[in-house]
């Protein structure tokens, strides 16, 4: 797709997984500059899917268009979903949970811009 | 996250108690809970999309997919909740899911032929970095580990 937000995205991915290992091991919860990271990089998700469905045309098999864009919606899930649950966690726990979604989103991101490269 | 609190506790150890008693959607139950729901997510979308896009295609894994989805979302939930009947469910559900990986990973590999399309559970779930295979072990485990626990919570404390 996008290759600069694709990387951009990847980047922001990064910075959210290596904030969230740094307070797992600091033994820190939940905290603003988390929610602030978390934030951003869903802002740069949501422009991901406004970029993704106005370009999703180019691709001509239906079905692949469709996985496509069902991958745009699924990653936006992921941040505030992991989030949710590590607020309600009082332990470490809680950072790998964003740890694991930071990751998960970033494999989404890969993904979709494999979708994209395979069929257009 | 106010649900089973049979009996009243006084006050003063209800709160530090609660926050001590095994839950199987707490602590490590946290991580679990995101990639089952994660999976359930997946699964439940790829269903979707293999049996409204092309069904004729592969009926049988696409089948499979939607019974895994429906399984992972049914684990998901057993395990958040966490109550007596939410685990016996999950337990129920995580058990079928092991013995289903298991069958139709050894199925794919024998027939690949009735295998056209990938499943969450063909190839012992390789598709997904074998997490289909890993994960209801580590649920089972994580299960029985809760139950353990709060048996011997029970035992200190069996007025609770």
């Amino acid at each position: 797709m996008l290759q600069p937000l694709t990387i951009v995205l990847l980047v922001g991915c990064l910075a959210l997984g290596l904030l969230a290992a740094h307070h797992l091991l600091r033994r820190r919860l939940v905290d603003d500059p988390l929610i602030l990271v978390g934030a951003a990089l869903e802002v740069a998700l949501l422009v991901q899917l406004v970029v993704g469905l106005a370009k999703s045309g180019a691709i001509a098999n239906g079905a692949e268009r469709a996985t496509f864009i069902a991958y745009l919606f699924t990653v936006l899930l992921v941040v505030p979903a992991s989030v949710v649950i590590a607020v309600k966690e009082k332990t470490q726990w809680a950072m790998a949970v964003v740890l694991g979604g930071a990751f998960v989103v970033a494999i989404l991101v890969a993904r979709l811009q494999q979708v994209w490269s395979l069929n257009v | 996250m106010s649900e089973t609190t049979p009996t009243t506790p006084t006050p003063d150890q209800s709160a530090a108690a609660d926050a001590e008693r095994p839950h199987t959607g707490h602590g490590f139950g946290r991580v679990l809970v995101a990639v089952y729901g994660l999976l359930a997510l997946a699964a439940t979308g790829r269903s979707i999309l293999q049996i409204t896009e092309y069904f004729d295609r592969a009926p049988v894994p696409f089948l499979l997919s939607a019974v895994a989805a429906l399984i992972y979302l049914v684990a998901t939930y057993g395990l958040a909740r966490g109550d007596r009947t939410s685990v016996r469910l999950a337990t129920i559900a995580l058990t079928i899911e092991l013995a289903g990986v298991l069958v139709v990973g050894t199925w794919s590999v024998v027939d690949p032929a009735a295998f056209p399309e990938k499943t969450v559970w063909s190839h012992f779930g390789a598709g997904y970095g074998y997490v289909p295979l890993l994960l209801p072990i580590v649920g089972l485990w994580w299960i029985r580990r809760t139950a353990r626990a709060t048996a011997a919570a029970d035992e200190a404390a069996p007025r609770r």
